[in-house]
């Protein structure tokens, strides 16, 4: 313990009661008062104490700071753990976009096939159909020409007149034989320029 | 009253509460507190055994998880007590109350282990009450919780 001199003491005292200004921190405690000095003793206790309280302060001041260091630090983690949530669910949605692009591309290829599927079946149809025409437009103009044919031969066998049935047969067979090879044509056309396409 | 004292923690926030509760209760005069084990290793590489008696704490405490240092308290304390010289009252002062943790500074010489919390008053009290006996050597391994 130091024991401080009367010149010491009466600054110290002076300026405690002139300044408000007192010792303070552990140095005050290693100080002691003379022997029966009742105001110097009386000076110490009020600096311990003053000591004492700004300390308390102090503490609890730090006390409640380093709770919310505690809670930020703890928010801090939370936020980082949401983060690496997001970044996954993140992940996760461009996953399952390239997934639904690589769907699209091929829902679109099977479209483009069944599209042609469809096209190829329509022009099928369509030949089947000018075909059929065809075989019909011949069948008729090999019915009328054989019927006129024979119109036309029984006519000259019984020897009535064939004047009439004459160029009538004659006409008939020029339509007929003309019609026949512009159904020919057409049909060569027809079929000449979707295979160009 | 423990002449001196050696706090070994990484964080600032905390030498401030145990400066205060230290002087408070009136536990030392002499506070020396430390950010790393690689610095208090330092310090004793320079205490012992050269001049072991003039500088070095009488008490030291150690965090368990020292963040920024090369290794954690519990191999601060075996340095201390097996490289150094075993010359003080050493112990750990962490939040964690690992039983592993705590039986590894055990076998490491520690003397005591003190839970932190918001409270750490009562148990610095405990402590101060039972010092004399870690002193000697004569008092067993204690968990302050």
């Amino acid at each position: 313990m130091i024991e401080v001199t009367k010149h010491t003491r009466d600054i110290l005292l002076g300026v405690a009661k002139k300044r408000k200004v007192y010792v303070e921190g552990n140095f005050l405690k290693l100080l002691k008062a003379p022997d029966g000095d009742t105001e110097f003793e009386e000076y110490l206790r009020l600096c311990k104490e003053k000591d004492s309280t700004a300390r308390r302060k102090r503490l609890q001041v730090t006390k409640q700071v380093q709770q919310q260091n505690k809670e930020l630090v703890d928010k801090q983690k939370e936020t980082d753990e949401l983060m690496i949530e997001l970044q996954q669910a993140l992940e996760s949605a461009k996953e399952s976009e390239e997934e639904a692009n690589q769907l699209r591309q091929e829902a679109e290829k099977g479209m483009g096939k069944a599209l042609e599927d469809l096209e190829l079946m329509q022009k099928k149809t369509q030949f089947e159909l000018i075909s059929t025409i065809v075989k019909v437009a011949l069948y008729v103009i090999i019915g009328v020409g054989v019927l006129t044919t024979a119109m036309y031969g029984l006519a000259l066998i019984s020897g009535t007149d064939t004047q009439i049935i004459g160029s009538t047969w004659s006409n008939m067979f020029g339509i007929l034989l003309t019609n026949a090879f512009s159904i020919v044509g057409t049909i060569m056309g027809v079929k000449y320029a979707t295979e160009k396409e | 009253m423990i002449n001196s004292i050696l706090l070994v923690d990484d964080e600032d926030l905390f030498h401030l509460v145990f400066e205060d509760a230290c002087s408070i209760l009136d536990i030392t005069l002499s506070l020396e507190a430390l950010n790393s084990s690689d610095e208090a290793d330092e310090k004793f590489k320079q205490w012992f055994p050269e001049n072991p008696a003039d500088e070095r704490p009488e008490c030291v405490f150690v965090d368990l998880n020292i963040i920024g240092s090369s290794y954690d308290g519990i191999e601060l304390i075996r340095k201390i007590n097996f490289e150094y010289g075993n010359g003080c009252v050493i112990g750990i002062i962490s939040s964690s109350d690992d039983n592993q943790e705590i039986e590894k500074a055990k076998s490491a010489g520690a003397q005591f282990w003190i839970i932190k919390s918001d409270d750490i008053e009562p148990r610095l009290e405990e402590f101060r009450k039972d010092y004399e006996g870690y002193l000697n050597r004569t008092a067993p391994f204690k968990i302050y919780k």
